[in-house]
């Protein structure tokens, strides 16, 4: 068959459906109800086009809906909070929709001043990953995100390396190892180790660590990505420990069981049975982990020199230059035009790759969930 | 686990040569902790201890352990021992073997024949080498020589004099950059330790399966105490050098303190803690961080206004009127993603959305806003979970008794998952009171900001004629918060002089207010929850 007629057929069908579903809803609701919800929906979405337009009368559909919404929840309460939970759930996505908006849109200038004519088509924004000068003063002006991406690359891949195995260990003792009450006191210490502020631990590293892995390893001047990525691994610690002690857990214990009746040791079963049975789980926590690590902005901004160069050998990690998280935090203060917008690019492009990050690990998640399901 | 623990059944007495192992793994423990004293400086690494030289002390104790671990392992193997050792060392033991040996050859030939690429055959022979002793051999053999051998040579090195403390090793980047004595001792001496300490936990075992289980063990339960005592020594060392500048001019007696009006009578408290009640003035005697404070607690009260009702009503929508479809679907998938989306991230769309639509500069609202964009997932996530885990039964006893749907949810569905969302709110409020990155986009005030600027958020509404009818300067003017404040204390460098007379103090003091505002969040969230399950399990 056609595929084309087969989605037609189907979209059809979905909205005949639709209508039907809808006018069975207006026959079983009173008029004043109905009326009462479009007046909510029409005046929370004039609220959302004021604001958007930046109107001065933002506030008066505003309280239409406060109104609206009021008289609802007297009148048909019921049907008013599926109404309104409904539309708080949409402005959810909503917000994400106009995060991607707003940073692509703000970033589009630079692009086209950056666009280099590849085979006679001129190719936006190419010219910000083929060159390496970032320089916003002295012509010519330009503003690769090659020597930051490098910097982002660098803190991930040691922070990863700290906080991958670590994380994995201490998801292991939580699991299956610890004793009720060792467990008690590691969980929670785990969990506040997530709540120390990124500005404290970078504080401390500003304070202690720079300065003597300056002097340690004799550098000019403070600031190495090694350090850096130890203590982004650190913060990102936390996440890979909580979700892959999840994933751990979620192995049915009749599979530990089964194995611990043969009479292997305990770890014989972690090693040959929970492990690859929560793989899937396990790398979508280090995926998580690197996200969190890639996204670091404070830590990074007090502890690395702030001037976008690449590194001297490129694996030189006693040197740190500057990542797409710390140009945001360092430049924003005195940017303006062209430069304010390749701060978007860096944010453009750190959105995009953890996006992708966390829908990637979603996905290995929910096929976990459905191996262990049972249904293959 | 279920109980695989080995009981008294399984074990046999103690004998001497299990005493062997033990003494080998007790000395690891100790070198690894003497280790940490010589990387943090407690232990002075060009010093001598008892008369010995750290560097050659260190070495010795490395001989030692070496030694133990590998006559132990030939002691097994010509069967003076009684164990039961596997045919090899397992896979994941010969590729670290491989590497550390990879590593050693390469840097000895490095530091003989220099510059030149000798060291990669020699660091292949090396290599080599290990692996086939872990694969090759018997288990006893395979895993104890290796790792006894490098504890070995590294410590001869250091005994030797050829690693002192005045050793360096310049690396010829064009960056310079060396690496030196005082962080390859500690760093190789730890990784010794470890590597050795492992092997000795292994033969302690006896090898086979349950050697195996010790030996991991052991680094499984090192990794744990590290995590927690790296947590204790960030809170101890933060709130050790914070705590003389946050009791600055600090006093205690009665009617000292700042007067508060209790039912309109004025009560001049007994304690008075400057840093936290004064702003920076000229006049102050001590300098504080007020201003700061109050305009963390706001923002955390906007973002809270803000996100916990968008965020329980989605929840609440998601799980009792959704059908599992693609609504839900693409809503867990944007909230995911709202999670992990970088904080500074959140900052950059403030600042392009929120900023130009509240009087065009960085305000106070814009910051509430763009930290409640943060919370919002977070409370989304929790509640979900939290209404999740109410059992269908209580719907379905609810439903049988014919009241409607929404009666439901809200006298038997939202009160049972209550527990879950505060301690969920809580723990989310935990993590934005301490986020800087998006603030510093749409709320950066002064740095030192005097008492009486403070931000007033309720003394600040008016109402107008004009649209928007309703203003609030306090609301559309930025203020200072206590993350920000930190930052810029940290960028300000020299002219903090100028502001506070002790620049250092007032910094870390800054720094531990903060810690404690935002742990208070975590153990109030962590409490709460305890609480509850306590109450639950009495039930």
């Amino acid at each position: 068959m056609d595929p084309s007629i087969d989605t037609g057929a189907g979209v059809a069908g979905a909205v005949t459906r639709w209508r039907r579903t809808a006018r069975d809803h207006l026959e079983t609701t009173p008029p004043a109800a109905t009326i009462t919800i479009a007046s909510i929906v029409v005046s929370l979405a004039a609220t959302l086009v004021g604001f958007l337009v930046t109107s001065p009368y933002t506030v008066v559909p505003f309280l239409g809906f406060l109104l609206a919404s009021g008289y609802g929840w007297v009148r048909f309460q019921g049907l008013t909070a599926r109404t309104v939970t409904f539309l708080m759930t949409v402005s959810t996505v909503l917000i994400l929709c106009f995060i991607t908006v707003f940073i692509f849109l703000e970033s589009i200038p630079v692009l086209r001043y950056e666009s280099v004519t590849v085979l006679g088509v001129s190719v936006p924004g190419l010219r910000l990953f083929t060159q390496t000068r970032w320089d916003a003063v002295a012509a010519p002006i330009r503003y690769s995100m090659v020597p930051m991406i490098h910097g982002t690359v660098m803190v991930t891949a040691i922070a990863t390396l700290v906080s991958a195995p670590l994380g994995i260990a201490a998801a292991l003792f939580l699991s299956e190892i610890a004793p009720a009450v060792v467990r008690e006191v590691v969980k929670p210490g785990v969990e506040i180790l997530a709540g120390i502020p990124s500005i404290v631990y970078g504080f401390i590293g500003f304070t202690i660590l720079s300065p003597w892995a300056s002097t340690q390893f004799r550098t000019t001047g403070q600031g190495s990505y090694l350090f850096v990525g130890i203590v982004v691994g650190l913060m990102a610690l936390p996440t890979v420990v909580s979700v892959a002690e999840d994933a751990l857990s979620s192995v049915p214990e009749s599979m530990k069981s089964g194995s611990l009746a043969m009479g292997t040791t305990d770890w014989q079963t972690m090693t040959s049975i929970t492990i690859p049975a929560a793989f899937s789980g396990v790398s979508a926590a280090v995926l998580l982990g690197v996200g969190r690590a890639i996204g670091e902005t404070m830590a990074a901004t007090v502890m690395l020199r702030g001037v976008p160069r690449l590194t001297e050998p490129l694996y030189n990690v006693f040197y740190g230059q500057e990542t797409l998280t710390s140009l945001i935090a360092n430049n924003y203060g005195n940017a303006n035009g062209l430069q304010m917008d390749a701060l978007f690019v860096a944010g453009v492009i750190l959105f995009i790759t953890v996006l992708c990050i966390s829908v990637g690990s979603q996905y290995v998640e929910w096929r976990m969930q459905k191996k262990l399901g049972g249904e293959i | 686990m279920a109980g695989a623990a080995e009981t008294a059944l399984v074990r046999e007495d103690t004998t001497g040569t299990e005493a062997v192992a033990g003494v080998a793994i007790a000395l690891a423990v100790l070198l690894f902790a003497f280790d940490v004293g010589v990387l943090f400086d407690v232990v002075s690494i060009d010093g001598t201890i008892a008369g010995i030289p750290t560097v050659a002390l260190l070495g010795g104790l490395l001989v030692l352990l070496g030694g133990a671990v590998v006559s132990f392992g030939v002691g097994s193997f010509l069967g003076y021992v009684e164990t039961e050792p596997s045919p090899d060392a397992g896979l994941v033991a010969a590729a670290v073997f491989t590497l550390v040996w990879f590593g050693l050859g390469g840097a000895a030939a490095q530091a003989v024949a220099g510059g030149s690429l000798l060291w990669l055959p020699a660091a292949a022979a090396t290599g080599g080498l290990a692996f086939a002793v872990a694969v090759l051999t018997r288990e006893d053999l395979g895993s104890t020589l290796p790792a006894g051998a490098v504890a070995i040579v590294v410590g001869v090195v250091y005994l030797t004099g050829t690693i002192g403390p005045a050793w360096a090793w310049n690396l010829g980047f064009e960056q310079q950059a060396s690496i030196t004595a005082p962080f390859l001792v500690p760093v190789a001496t730890a990784g010794c330790a470890l590597l050795a300490g492992w092997a000795a936990a292994k033969a302690y075992g006896g090898f086979g399966a349950r050697g195996r289980r010790m030996g991991a063990y052991l680094l499984v339960y090192t990794n744990a105490g590290a995590i927690i005592s790296v947590l204790f020594v960030l809170i101890a060392f933060t709130a050790f050098r914070g705590i003389p500048g946050l009791l600055n001019g600090a006093a205690v007696g009665p009617g000292v303190g700042p007067s508060v009006s209790v039912l309109g009578v004025g009560v001049a408290l007994p304690v008075s803690v400057p840093f936290v009640t004064n702003g920076v003035g000229l006049l102050n005697d001590f300098q504080g961080v007020f201003p700061a404070i109050v305009g963390t607690i706001w923002l955390v009260v906007g973002a809270v206004a803000f996100a916990v009702p968008l965020g329980v009503g989605a929840a609440v929508f998601l799980t009792e009127y959704a059908e599992r479809g693609r609504l839900t679907q693409a809503v867990e998938v944007a909230t995911n993603g709202l999670w992990s989306t970088p904080s500074i991230v959140f900052g950059l769309f403030g600042f392009t959305f929120l900023v130009p639509r509240f009087a065009g500069n960085k305000s106070l609202l814009s910051g509430m806003l763009t930290l409640g964009f943060m919370l919002l997932p977070l409370v989304l996530i929790t509640s979900r979970e939290a209404l999740l885990s109410v059992p269908d039964e209580y719907r379905d006893a609810s439903a049988a008794l014919g009241v409607t749907k929404w009666q439901t949810i809200r006298s038997v569905v939202v009160p049972a998952a209550l527990p879950g969302v505060v301690t969920g709110v809580i723990l989310g409020v935990g993590r934005i009171a301490g986020e800087t990155a998006p603030i510093l986009l749409t709320m950066t005030g002064g740095t030192f900001v005097s008492r009486d600027r403070a931000a007033d958020v309720i003394g600040g509404f008016a109402f107008t004629a004009q649209p928007p009818f309703v203003t609030n300067p306090e609301l559309l003017q930025a203020t200072t918060a206590l993350p920000f404040q930190l930052y810029a204390l940290i960028t300000a460098g020299v002219g903090l002089g100028d502001n506070v007379s002790n620049p250092t103090e007032f910094q870390w003091a800054t720094a531990f207010v903060l810690l404690l505002v935002v742990l208070s969040f975590y153990a109030i969230g962590i409490g709460t929850r305890y609480y509850f399950r306590r109450q639950l399990r009495h039930e």
